[in-house]
């Protein structure tokens, strides 16, 4: 084992796979970056170049290295401009662009990119200790267990509203309807689609969250006439400050990280939706809630932590089964067959050093695009103090490049208004945006799998022990804020007992 | 008089120049594929794209955009009513979306029989595995199983779905159809959890992929039955459809319904172009792409790909477009009733 370890490390290395990896990062870096062009497609399109490779490590190198830094360099601009770069990154817009609006962009990335790379390294080392037990692992997780832990992210509702729970609560809600738009996976009946075929697979998350969040930014910043930075802060609070904030809070990044780690291996959730949760639970911790989306450095920390941790819990189904953990590693698997490599059990016997240059691939090129960045992230800071009336023409191209590639429809463009103008009235009237997106994410998975519970275990599955355990943790989760409050005020009290 | 000669020559010239350009040359044509960038039907498609313009006179350019969404019903209803027909926009579409027209879903802007079909890839015939370790050895057993077996699907569209149901119609067996999963991926790995314990998909995919080759290694699973006219050959052992509708006696109306039904594995991987292109681009079209379906070099690549090739000709297409379009409402009812709604 250590010497397919170590084995695995030297194939990296060696020409011309180093070389591929470079230009698989450079790539990802700016597929990353721009909100148009996501993982996903792009992997589509390296393919055929990946194709002409001979030898599968090269292979992976170019591709996985190219996907394992999209999520990095996609948190950089949904934190600078409110416009998630990657649709895995949107989670960091809510603590982050705050932060870049009060002058702290660069602590707003140095925390985003140092926690990625922690997350990162967090889910190759998951895939590493997780080998001997692999296919338990993934077995462990039964439609029952999501349905729970879908409810546990509702739950995240509150804690997301902010000010008011009674507007907080009503967001949410609308996003659990919202969810029910489009065609219904039991009986085929078609809810609230209007005659649009484009409703049947249901809201697009990309659309949706470009309007929400960069929409009413970007009148925001027209309105202001500033730039984005608001406030420009005595001090400059560099790059340094960040990485030093992953460090204050390690543990809340390790934490999410683990979350990264769980939806990975959790087939097809993946980063869109652990992210979400990441933040939730990041937020949660937070002492004064009042913080929470005025630019806390937790919430970057945990999402920024959590969407890069997933690669490496996505390659865990994809190589004890075969079974592709997310639709880019589908993509992977795809390309991998024809590099002449069969992924699936054979990978962690024959192929083991193979495997770990996979792990090698993840780890080193996160650490490289890390290093890239710190470079340049103070000039990329720069960009928010620019005026943001040249900025806007940039700004809005993105987003609508960004939603028109959800579907490559105009459809996309009209949802991404039509959310846009309720972002904006969302804002004007305090209204907080997550428990929207919330819903929205978790209202599918929840009646997907309640209703896959139902029909596979009819009411057994309730009983099962690890749904038990699960709703008991929902439990503690709920009560956990008023205990702790409860027993704050208790404290405080008891000396006046003693008087 | 001279310089009328001239002229004159200059003008037969040309016309002769005219009539030698072929329609195709220097355009560029676009293929609308109805799936996301990456799955089996882009593949097949994207790599159509790039053989077919050697047998068009001309060589065009042939790009693919994909336009996802609603089981290609979106990339079809833009083929068919939004695009010239003129020749250059073409479309990759699910084989089954005539089961939308049958049931008369208001969002279907085409008329299956009136597409210009130009070829399909390949046929893709079904199977439906089963777990070993469980009770269910056969289809006789899933016929006298006081519990059915629990199959897993993503949505009513899809043949983990249907076909299932098919069976209850056609063979008097009874399935437990458990919905809602992500993607056939996930319905696989559920199956290896126990949550469910079969899926009906293609024979194609259970021989190319993963998990299906440890599968087979192992004797996880075990076929009970197939769709094809004939039994594959990979599949001796395994009674198709109709003989098991032989053996069960079924009605004539539940044939003519498996008929129509499976029609949709041998549409395969349609591809069409709209209504109204002129006669002559059609057959150009045609005989490109029977052409390059034969072509070794087409064919090496989708075995690189781990992709079947067993084309049917557009004609083939267009005449099996007739007979399932003219099923009697009787059976029309039935397929709308099996599919949910």
């Amino acid at each position: 084992m250590i010497e397919a370890f170590v084995s695995g490390f030297w194939q990296v290395l060696a020409w011309p796979a180093f070389g591929y990896l470079l230009i698989g990062i450079a790539i990802g870096f700016f597929v990353g970056l721009l909100p148009g062009l996501g993982g996903l497609a792009t992997l589509a399109l390296m393919l055929p170049f990946a194709y002409a490779i001979k030898a599968p490590v090269e292979a992976f190198c170019f591709l996985l290295g190219m996907l394992a830094v999209v999520g990095t360099t996609g948190d950089i601009t949904s934190i600078l401009f409110g416009i998630p770069g990657e649709g895995s990154s949107a989670a960091l817009i809510l603590d982050g662009h705050p932060m870049s609006k009060k002058g702290e962009a660069g602590r707003a990335l140095g925390a985003a990119i140092m926690s990625s790379v922690i997350g990162a390294i967090a889910g190759a080392l998951a895939l590493v200790l997780s080998i001997p037990i692999m296919r338990p692992l993934v077995l462990l997780f039964g439609s029952p267990e999501l349905f729970i832990i879908a409810i546990m992210g509702v739950t995240f509702i509150g804690t997301l509203a902010g000010q008011s729970l009674t507007k907080g609560l009503l967001a949410g809600g609308i996003g659990l309807m919202l969810a029910a738009i489009g065609m219904d996976p039991q009986t085929g009946a078609l809810r609230y689609t209007f005659g649009l075929p484009y409703l049947w697979d249901r809201l697009d998350l990309i659309p949706v969250v470009v309007g929400l969040f960069a929409i009413p930014e970007i009148v925001n910043l027209a309105v202001s006439g500033t730039s984005i930075a608001q406030t420009r802060p005595a001090k400059l609070t560099g790059v340094m400050e960040g990485v030093k904030d992953t460090f204050r809070h390690f543990w809340l990044v390790a934490r999410c990280s683990l979350i990264g780690i769980y939806f990975g291996i959790l087939p097809v959730l993946g980063a869109n939706i652990a992210q979400w949760i990441a933040y939730g639970h990041a937020v949660q911790g937070l002492k004064d809630k009042s913080r929470a989306g005025q630019g806390a450095v937790e919430g970057v920390l945990g999402p920024g932590a959590a969407n890069n941790a997933t690669r490496g819990g996505d390659l865990i189904p994809t190589l004890a089964f075969g079974i592709p953990g997310s639709g880019s590693m589908a993509l992977l698997l795809g390309a991998l067959l024809i590099v002449g490599l069969i992924p699936g059990p054979e990978m962690l016997k024959q192929h083991l050093d193979v495997t770990f240059a996979m792990v090698w691939v993840l780890i080193l090129a996160n650490l490289i695009v890390a290093a890239a960045c710190f470079l340049v992230l103070n000039q990329l800071a720069a960009l928010t103090f620019i005026r943001g009336s040249l900025l806007i023409p940039f700004l809005l191209f993105f987003v609508f490049i960004g939603s028109f590639t959800a579907n490559n429809s105009l459809n996309d463009l009209v949802v991404t208004l039509i959310f846009g103008v309720l972002g904006y009235f969302m804002v004007l009237y305090g209204w907080p945006r997550p428990p929207l997106i919330l819903g929205l994410i978790l209202g599918k998975i929840a009646e997907n799998y309640l209703w896959i519970s139902t029909s596979a275990y009819g009411a057994r599955w309730l009983y099962s022990p690890s749904v038990l355990v699960l709703i008991v943790i929902t439990i503690l989760i709920v009560a956990y804020p008023t205990i702790k409050e409860r027993r704050g005020r208790a404290r405080y009290e008891r000396p006046a007992d003693t008087l | 008089m001279k310089k009328t000669a001239w002229v004159l020559l200059f003008f037969l010239w040309a016309s002769g120049l005219w009539a030698q350009t072929p329609f195709y040359q220097g355009k560029t044509m676009v293929m609308i594929v109805g799936t996301k960038p990456g799955d089996v039907y882009d593949t097949y498609a994207r790599l159509l794209a790039e053989h077919m313009p050697r047998y068009i006179p001309g060589n065009p350019n042939i790009i693919v955009q994909n336009m996802p969404g609603a089981a290609s019903l979106i990339g079809a209803n833009y083929v068919y009513s939004v695009a010239k027909p003129d020749g250059l926009t073409i479309g990759a579409i699910y084989p089954a979306l005539y089961f939308d027209q049958l049931s008369k879903k208001s969002e279907v802007k085409f008329d299956w029989v009136k597409w210009n079909w130009i070829g399909s890839t390949v046929k893709s015939n079904h199977l439906l595995y089963m777990r070993a370790d469980t009770p269910y050895q056969s289809i006789d057993d899933v016929r006298k199983a006081s519990t059915p077996p629990r199959c897993g699907a993503t949505g009513t569209t899809s043949t983990a779905y249907y076909l299932p149901k098919l069976f209850e119609e056609t063979l008097g067996t009874k399935f437990n159809i458990v919905t809602g999963y992500q993607a056939g991926q996930e319905v696989d790995l559920a199956v290896e959890r126990g949550e469910v314990q079969c899926r009906a998909f293609t024979i194609i995919g259970y021989f190319a992929r993963e998990p299906f080759v440890s599968w087979r290694a192992r004797g996880f699973v075990r076929v009970l039955v197939q769709t094809g006219a004939e039994r594959d050959e990979r599949l001796r052992d395994v009674p198709t459809i109709y003989e098991l509708m032989d053996r069960y006696k079924a009605t004539d109306d539940a044939r003519r319904l498996a008929k129509v039904m499976l029609a949709a594995g041998d549409f395969g991987r349609p591809i069409v172009a709209p209504p109204g292109v002129p006669a002559d681009r059609v057959n150009i079209l045609r005989e490109a792409f029977d052409k390059a379906a034969k072509d070794p070099q087409f064919v090496a690549d989708a075995k690189k790909r781990s992709l079947e090739m067993d084309p049917s000709s557009g004609e083939e297409l267009s005449a099996l477009a007739k007979e399932v379009m003219s099923a009697p409402p009787e059976i029309v009812a039935k397929i709308t009733g099996l599919l949910g709604k």
